[in-house]
């Protein structure tokens, strides 16, 4: 599968919040895909490779730094770029090595936007 | 056998009598009756077992007579001298004419008058000063006159002038002397009643004293045992040397693994986590009072433990003590106040991050084109939920550092980050509000610091955000500037309405703002200045806040940064 358009994934599962987050990393000329689980999202990942994934960290199932840790263990996915959006600062700070970048909610429309957009690889 | 003999001539020569002069007087004549007695009758004893030996005295009958009758005489003189109902004076007087008369028939009237027994007549004169008062001398010397010249009439003898003026100087003599010991005596006797009063004096206050202080030793212990905190006493080397049930009960040792005890054998239990046994002998182990109690795990409980020096009168630290309170209770509410604050408002970030979210896209014609109100509408949604969404976040930081979870991150910053961070935050705040937002930088900052960026923005931003708040026109500035090697001053001053001086007291509590209006015209809850309070001290610093009426308020903040080394420099930007 080669999308004319990098492929952005958004693990949130507030569906509010993934539907916004999905709508800023579009709007950043992405093509986007949430879920809203963790168990999910690992499995997705296991076929997918996206550029960008937009990673909250308090998950179902599966927790976003399990996810994270797998992203970076998978040599597959070693391209992809981790963006944590959590409302847990502290836990978010500690992952500030492992993420290529970390987000503390609330984190606005156009701030994502304009993050994803300076993140998009050129095609 | 001694002490019964003295006993006896002290009982023999004792009167009752309440003046002191006048027992005085009659002890002296009672000693001259008894030597008197005395005398006469070992003279008639000797004198009876010559007779009997068989030696052949001639001696007159009239000196049996005298001697027996002399004998009588001291018996009944004693007798109305101890006789308290009889003044001294008068047997004393009668004594001393009943002596002058025995003197008469002692000797050849020309003898008496003017020849070697004319010294005799000088005795009734000095024992007189002495026997009845001093000037008394006087006269017996005129009844000595008067007898020898009644004498020297009888004798036929011309009158001995010379002896009547020894007589009355003698008298003279006498006079003086018995006036000088009688002016000596009263003087002692004064000077014993003094002493007696002062004694009784401090025997009465020594007695109050240790009556007193017994009564405030048993308030004391009672106190001590009746107290639900736990105390413990040290001496300077750190030795319990005093405690109560409280704290046997709190510390569940018992009493001998505590007093006679170091405090760092007493608090090294498997009970009391190593840090906690450190944290209690830093603060309490110290010879100076613990700014706020600090908290231990003790076994199941959590003790709130405060400390003070004990001082001597002199003001030298002479031990220490702590006391110790259960703070349980308290401390798992306030650990449940904390996690439930602190899961509420991460739990209230989401909803509010999506009612954010979507506003913002409406506003911003996402969704399609919206008229001017409409933009209007979505921006006024906007900016309630961003207020919103600070006041969870100040519970949040507020419930965190109640906590004590709050941690900060050192690392090197740029100085002008921090005015540059607080433009782009606040200037758009203040504009709106028609107020002015300057910065200055001291010519003496460095250009990087070491310490928490976003703690101190956070605080920076605060207190700018507030001086906003309160201040409807003039300006807003920022100050930062070196105090020395390793503090640096922030100030931040408004021409706002100012804060009265009774309310600066309160102006860091949490949740309080002053007055209702104020509260109702500016939200918030009140947290704002409560959490720079804690941030600074945290940091190590200290915050001070300068304020008139009418004129404005200055919030002055100084923190101990320290100067990165060269190689932590982050590079320039």
């Amino acid at each position: 599968m080669t999308p004319e358009k990098p492929f952005g994934l958004i693990v949130e599962d507030d569906p509010d919040l993934s539907n916004i987050f999905s709508e800023a990393v579009h709007a950043a000329g992405f093509e986007t895909e949430f879920v809203l689980n963790g168990r999910v999202a690992l499995e997705r990942l296991h076929t997918v490779t996206p550029h960008l994934v937009i990673l909250d960290l308090h998950l179902p199932e599966v927790s976003g730094k399990d996810i994270l840790a797998y992203i970076r263990s998978e040599p597959r996915l070693k391209k992809t770029m981790v963006v944590i959006a959590t409302a847990d600062a502290i836990m978010g700070e500690s992952l500030r090595d492992e993420a290529d970048f970390v987000l503390i909610k609330p984190i606005t429309f156009a701030q994502l936007r304009d993050m994803s957009a300076r993140l998009k690889p050129a095609m | 056998m001694r002490v019964n003999v003295q006993k006896l001539v002290s009982s023999l020569i004792d009167v009752s009598a309440t003046d002191p002069d006048d027992k005085r007087r009659r002890k002296l004549l009672s000693i001259l009756l008894l030597g008197i007695a005395a005398s006469t009758f070992l003279m008639l004893l000797v004198l009876v077992v010559l007779v009997l030996a068989g030696n052949n005295l001639e001696i007159d009958g009239a000196v049996w007579i005298g001697a027996t009758a002399l004998l009588f005489g001291c018996s009944a003189f004693y007798w109305s001298n101890r006789n308290p109902a009889i003044p001294g004076w008068v047997t004393s007087g009668v004594f001393l004419l009943f002596l002058m008369v025995l003197f008469m028939f002692g000797d050849t009237p020309e003898q008496l008058a003017g020849g070697r027994s004319l010294f005799v007549f000088t005795i009734p004169i000095i024992m007189a000063s002495i026997l009845l008062f001093p000037a008394a001398s006087f006269i017996f010397a005129g009844f000595s006159a008067f007898e020898i010249w009644y004498l020297a009439v009888q004798a036929g003898t011309l009158y001995n002038t010379f002896a009547a003026i020894g007589f009355f100087l003698v008298g003279l003599a006498s006079w003086l002397s018995a006036r000088n010991m009688e002016q000596a005596l009263r003087e002692v006797r004064t000077i014993n009643k003094e002493l007696d009063q002062r004694v009784a004096d401090r025997t009465r206050e020594l007695s109050e004293a240790l009556t007193r202080e017994s009564e405030q030793a048993s308030q004391r212990q009672a106190i001590l045992q009746g107290i639900a905190d736990g105390v413990m006493v040290m001496d300077t080397r750190g030795m319990v040397i005093l405690t109560n049930p409280a704290l046997i009960r709190l510390l569940e040792l018992p009493l001998d693994k505590i007093l006679n005890k170091n405090l760092a054998e007493v608090v090294r239990s498997p009970k009391v986590e190593p840090e906690d046994q450190e944290m209690i002998l830093r603060s309490v182990g110290y010879n100076q009072a613990t700014l706020a109690p600090i908290r231990v795990k003790w076994g199941v409980r959590t003790l709130s433990v405060i400390s003070a020096p004990v001082r001597d009168q002199k003001g030298r630290a002479i031990g220490n003590v702590a006391v110790m309170r259960d703070f349980t209770r308290e401390a798992e509410v306030e650990q449940m106040k904390n996690a439930f604050v602190a899961m509420v408002s991460h739990e209230l970030r989401t909803p509010l991050n999506a009612i954010l979210g979507y506003s913002e896209m409406l506003r911003d014609g996402f969704y399609g084109a919206v008229n001017e109100k409409q933009a209007n509408a979505a921006e006024r949604i906007l900016n309630n939920s961003s207020r919103l969404l600070n006041i969870v976040s100040d519970l949040l930081d507020q419930a965190r550092i109640e906590a004590g979870k709050l941690k900060f991150d050192y690392k090197p910053f740029h100085v002008s980050d921090l005015t540059d961070n607080l433009h782009s935050v606040m200037d758009k705040i203040a504009r709106d509000k028609g107020l002015e937002l300057t910065s200055r930088i001291d010519a003496n900052m460095p250009g990087q610091l070491v310490g928490d960026t976003h703690r101190l923005q956070q605080v920076l931003v605060n207190l700018v955000n507030n001086a906003v708040k309160f201040t409807d026109k003039g300006s807003v500035d920022v100050y930062i500037y070196k105090v020395n090697e390793q503090h640096w001053g922030f100030d931040v001053t408004d021409t706002g309405q100012g804060i009265a001086l009774d309310d600066q007291k309160h102006i860091f509590d949490p949740f309080r703002q002053l007055e209702g209006t104020v509260t109702r015209s500016h939200g918030g809850i009140g947290l704002g200045l409560a959490i720079v309070k804690r941030l600074v001290e945290l940091m190590g610093g200290q915050i001070f806040l300068k304020s008139i009426v009418g004129q404005g308020s200055t919030f002055t903040i100084i923190l101990p940064f320290e100067l990165p080394r060269k190689e932590e420099k982050e590079g320039e930007k």
